[in-house]
């Protein structure tokens, strides 16, 4: 289904995402099979980070990542984005990296963020201008005053003079040139992950960037990777037939809380996010007390341990603890509905608010869901496959965020329905989940499915990493072995119950999607009248309309006359439409001249 | 907005440089990464021999043993594809490789199978694509004899239930009414048709005819026709003993019911890509742009010197010169790389693309046409060279990392013929890499780019992409000589072209 896929994860470059597309949250294990347990050993630095260790002789590398606890739920309206933001400035360097000339780098970006500060008070005014009506864009160019030109001249020399002393894309190269494969992050609600394969004789390297970039970043191109980001948010979001709508889902569904707004940030939050907001972030957040850092593959975890501390322990601990997120979801009783067009098949999709990471319902909820998925799910055998089937496709998932958590079905129409039908539809069988207990077989193949899946998402390590570092970030690792164990005690009872609890409909949102223009094909004159100039539209609209509806054919010749009279002096926008009314005159004529019909 | 003040953190570091040129490291520690020493690793890929067999029934089995995780995984790779579509039933291939595990076999209706798979957890599937077609099964370890049962009457009496035809159809119908939604998939089939032609058999895509006239006896009719074991190339890995697996694939493929067809060899198109600029005009506020040029087959004597030249100008992403320049340096774009695809039946594409704002298109693609031109006109630095043969080289493992990986990569090496004409491939991938020299890069590149000649395609919103930014005023036309041709968007259910709606 199409609005599962909505953008909740942004990366600092394009990601196959085959390792974080393991099924996590369905990861299952059988208690008694040591097989699947992942077993990791615990360490916690002598600055507060965190360290999880998990050898794996199986392939000769070495995959190393480390999360940090901070996501856009972390933020604030005005910076949002700034989390995103931050994990694409991780790899511009540091004061070793990146750089000829560290002094003379770190006095140009003091220079650069002079004239910034005098170019924000030119956007500021913009904004100014744009509230009081004097501008219809703050972003267009054109807009631009001569001043806040003249200082982007200046600032755009500063880049060039940057460039002499620049080192591109160093801290890339390096791993590169030593074998580094997959390097990566994405950024949540919740967390901040960033993750590299090195060859297994490189743990060394590994050690020495990653904790290089944390103990000694210098944020370099800060204004030129704002300007990537907003390149992104148009890919995934502006560009993409539903991203703005599913956007807006989000704000609707968490209003109030964090969660509301987009982990790529407001478009004019973006643009605005300032390098010293950057700074301030980094000191909070990615203090080495908020960070676990995650090893898997062929190593040696004596080795390892050694070696984290000496790099990573020199890192001193933060200042002040990061403050707790701490605005619970509020109850809003009422159920909140979006109804938007866009180049796309009518869709529907419901959410319910549920519960956070590790709650003891969000096991029977997972359940519930994997119940209604599938070829052999409730929503397929019930929605896609009967007869008189309401949808093509449809699916359901129970996400658990560190702070909050949702339910969500969502399927695609079938051709001819309405997406109320579809919707009925998948009340109906959310309906008979709250009424009949589960019976037992169907209950055991999603345990069966659990069991098994938990063998499929050890297949390597860069799988085994991204589970561990997901998990730690949403707030205990532990959870890859204890969740599964969870599932498999989930009864038929505890599903009839969360069912009941939360898929009600006051504790909902419902999006419904139909397809623009849909509702009648335009008439040839509505084509002809949408290429015209707007402000020729309206009288040409009228004219047609005259036209149409003239029953006297001697009229319709004076008129015919007047504007054939008329054709070669009026102003040049207004000529196609002037042709247009006259055609269309012409045809009406010949249609009077006709015999009558009986 | 706050505006600047000086950041302690900075300053700190600022301090730190007046004592010594950088701030002190901790014991132990060097102050550059090169100084780091490594114990030595160098990376021996498997030899495919090594798990080949034939089986006495026909395919040949590439069979891995991997005790690991109690899991099986099979999968068995058809020689065909859709260039076997007969005119008028486009589709029909895709759907009997979808239809073939989804719609019942001759003992169990589609409802029951799937029933008894889930039950099992086993996952089967198959689809058939261009020039392949598959089937899976993954399942436990104790499921093997139940799957392999419920394998062999996937492969060889398939039931393609009505019902499950139907739906798909419906469902075929349904998304094909999204061909104009995304301006990625107007793209990329724009971008086929320039380099192919429109009549190359991957450009001939079903249409709501051609799916409507497919019938149950259609699927049956291909299905016996294709599916003959000597298609077909078997992959096994997992919880199993090796000699006892290769006797259930053999009992898998033994006493086919029916005589099919060897699969003929896979069309080469017959096309001169057009030069010039290309525009489709499509509602959206960044721009997808390519610009393409004819590649080379996979066995050009030059195709390791292409592929490092190619690393070096968009290939390689953050260490490669497009990146740095279109990405890093001017902000214009979040994805912006080159890629040469090695053919294997026929010549592939030389093909940069990127996706910017609108207005910033035309500036973004002389920049990409000017390092594609800085590539012919000198040679690459010695560390450009270096970074990207050891990326080749320090990576290869990567390709072999699980058991499954390679026993599927030692299929494709089957299937399209590397193994029997070059066997050492893998084992000589690091020499043929080191060898190559500054001089063969630009030869590469002067083969390769003519940028004069190039094919450049742009979806966007017209209007913005012939008004670019004030600041980088490029024209569009200036850079592509000038010739522009419009191409409007196709009926989503006929795929003939209709009249590009106007730009507002």
């Amino acid at each position: 289904m199409k609005r599962r896929s909505r953008p909740v994860l942004f990366t600092i470059a394009l990601w196959g995402v085959t390792a974080g597309s393991a099924p996590l949250l369905s990861a299952e294990a059988k208690k008694s099979d040591p097989k699947a347990e992942i077993k990791v050993e615990e360490r916690t630095l002598s600055n507060g980070m965190r360290l999880l260790l998990y050898p794996r002789p199986d392939e000769p590398t070495i995959s190393g990542g480390w999360v940090a606890h901070v996501g856009s739920a972390n933020e604030r309206p005005g910076i949002t984005g700034i989390s995103h933001l931050f994990e694409h400035m991780m790899f511009k360097g540091s004061q070793a990296i990146g750089t000829k000339d560290y002094k003379k780098d770190l006095e140009i970006i003091a220079e650069q963020e002079k004239v910034r500060g005098e170019i924000r008070a030119e956007e500021a005014k913009l904004r100014t201008a744009y509230r009081r009506g004097e501008i219809d864009d703050v972003t267009r160019p054109e807009n631009k005053s001569a001043r806040q030109k003249e200082l982007e001249k200046k600032f755009d020399e500063l880049v060039k003079a940057q460039r002499e002393i620049l080192v591109k894309n160093e801290f890339d190269r390096i791993y590169t040139k030593a074998g580094g494969s997959g390097m990566n992050a994405f950024t949540n609600k919740d967390m901040t992950v960033y993750f590299i394969t090195v060859p297994k004789n490189k743990l060394g390297l590994w050690m020495w960037m990653e904790s290089d970039r944390l103990a000694s970043p210098v944020f370099r191109e800060f204004y030129a990777e704002r300007d990537v980001v907003f390149e992104e948010r148009r890919l995934r979001t502006e560009s993409t037939p539903t991203g703005k709508l599913e956007e807006a889902f989000e704000e609707m569904f968490w209003h109030g809380h964090p969660y509301t707004w987009p982990v790529i940030g407001y478009p004019s939050d973006i643009p605005a996010i300032t390098k010293a907001q950057a700074d301030d972030y980094f000191s909070l957040y990615y203090a080495p007390n908020n960070l676990t850092a995650i090893l898997v593959g062929d190593f040696d975890p004596k080795e390892a341990v050694a070696l984290a501390e000496r790099y990573f322990g020199r890192i001193p601990r933060g200042k002040t603890p990061p403050p707790e997120m701490t605005t619970l979801p509020p109850r809003w009783e009422a159920e909140m509905r979006l109804i938007g067009e866009a180049e796309t098949n009518p869709q529907v999709a419901i959410d319910w608010h549920t519960v956070a990471f590790q709650h003891r319902d969000s096991y029977p909820l997972q359940v519930l869901a994997q119940l209604l998925n599938g070829r052999t799910g409730r929503l397929f055998k019930g929605l896609v496959l009967p007869v008189d089937a309401v949808a093509t496709s449809a699916s359901a998932a129970q996400e658990s965020g560190r702070y909050a958590g949702s339910f969500g079905i969502a399927a695609e129409c079938k051709e001819g329905k309405r997406p109320e039908e579809t919707e009925k539809a998948i009340d109906a069988e959310i309906e008979k989940l709250q009424k009949e207990l589960v019976p037992a077989e169907e209950l055991q193949k999603v345990k069966n499915n659990s069991a098994a899946n938990s063998f499929r998402r050890l297949s390597s390590n860069m799988a085994i990493l991204i589970q561990t570092l997901v998990n730690d970030g949403l707030g205990d690792w532990r959870e890859i072995n204890e969740g599964p164990k969870r599932i498999q005690a989930v009864t038929a009872e505890e599903v009839r119950r969360v069912a009941q609890t939360y898929l009600t409909k006051e504790n909902r949102g419902v999006a419904v999607f139909t397809r623009k223009g849909s509702a009648a094909a335009p008439s040839p004159d509505e084509a002809a009248l949408a290429s015209l100039p707007e402000q020729a539209r309206p009288m040409v609209k009228q004219l047609l309309q005259r036209v149409g509806t003239e029953k006297d054919p001697e009229k319709l010749k004076a008129m015919i006359s007047q504007m054939e009279s008329q054709s070669s002096s009026v102003p040049p926008e207004m000529k196609k439409g002037l042709d247009l009314v006259l055609a269309r005159a012409k045809e009406r004529l010949a249609e009077l001249a006709k015999p009558e019909k009986k | 907005m706050r505006t600047f003040r000086p950041i302690p953190f900075l300053l700190a570091a600022a301090l730190a440089t007046l004592a010594s040129a950088r701030p002190a490291l901790a014991a132990g520690i060097p102050d550059r990464p090169e100084k780091l020493t490594f114990p030595p690793f160098t990376f021996s890929p498997p030899s495919a021999a090594a798990y080949r067999t034939t089986l006495p029934s026909g395919p040949v089995a590439y069979v891995a043993e991997d005790r690991e995780l109690p899991l099986v995984s099979i999968s068995i790779t058809l020689r065909g594809g859709r260039y076997l579509d007969p005119a008028g039933k486009e589709g029909l291939a895709e759907l009997t490789g979808y239809l073939l595990s989804r719609a019942g076999t001759k003992s169990f209706t589609a409802e029951e199978q799937e029933e008894r798979l889930a039950f099992l957890a086993a996952n089967a599937g198959s689809s058939i694509g261009d020039d392949r077609g598959g089937v899976s099964l993954n399942l436990l370890s104790k499921d093997l004899d139940e799957g392999l049962k419920i394998l062999r009457e996937i492969l060889t009496e398939p039931r393609f239930q009505e019902s499950r035809l139907t739906l798909r159809k419906e469902q075929l119908l349904t998304e094909m009414k999204t061909r104009n939604d995304e301006s990625q998939e107007i793209e990329s089939r724009e971008r086929s048709f320039l380099a192919l032609g429109e009549g190359f058999f991957s450009n001939r895509f079903p249409t709501k005819a051609s799916i409507d006239s497919i019938r149950r006896e259609d699927l049956v009719a291909f299905h016996r026709e294709w599916f003959d074991p000597r298609n077909m190339i078997v992959a096994a890995s997992g919880d199993f003993s090796r000699a006892e697996m290769v006797k259930k694939l053999d009992a898998l493929f033994a006493a086919w019911p029916y005589q099919g067809k060897a699969a003929p060899a896979v069309p080469k198109p017959d096309h001169q890509m057009p030069a010039g600029l290309f525009l489709v005009d499509k509602d959206v506020n960044q721009g997808r742009v390519s610009i393409l040029l004819p590649g080379v087959l996979r066995t050009d004597p030059d195709f390791f010197a292409i592929q490092l030249m190619n690393d070096i100008l968009g290939g390689g992403g953050f260490t490669s010169r497009i990146t740095n320049r279109v990405r890093s340096d001017e902000g214009l774009a979040y994805s912006a790389s080159s890629r040469v695809s090695g053919g294997v039946w026929f010549p592939g594409l030389v093909s940069v693309s990127f996706q910017s704002k609108v207005r910033t298109c035309s500036y973004a693609t002389q920049i990409v046409l000017e390092e594609m031109g800085r590539m012919k006109s000198a040679e690459v630095t010695d560390e450009e060279l270096l970074t990207a043969k050891r990326s080749f080289v320090e990576t290869l493992s990567r390709r072999f990392a699980t058991k499954s990986q390679t026993m599927g990569l030692f299929v494709d090496e089957e299937l399209t013929g590397r193994f029997g004409l070059d066997p050492a491939y893998y084992s000589n991938f690091r020499a043929n890499v080191e060898k190559v020299t500054k001089a063969d890069v630009k030869r590469a590149a002067e083969r390769l780019l003519a940028t004069g000649s190039a094919t450049v395609l742009v979806v966007g919103k017209k209007s913005d992409l012939l008004s670019p930014d004030p600041k980088h005023p490029v024209p569009y036309p200036s850079l592509t000589g000038g010739k522009v041709t419009d191409l409007p968007l196709r009926d989503p259910m006929t795929m003939k072209p209709v009249a590009a709606p106007p730009s507002r």
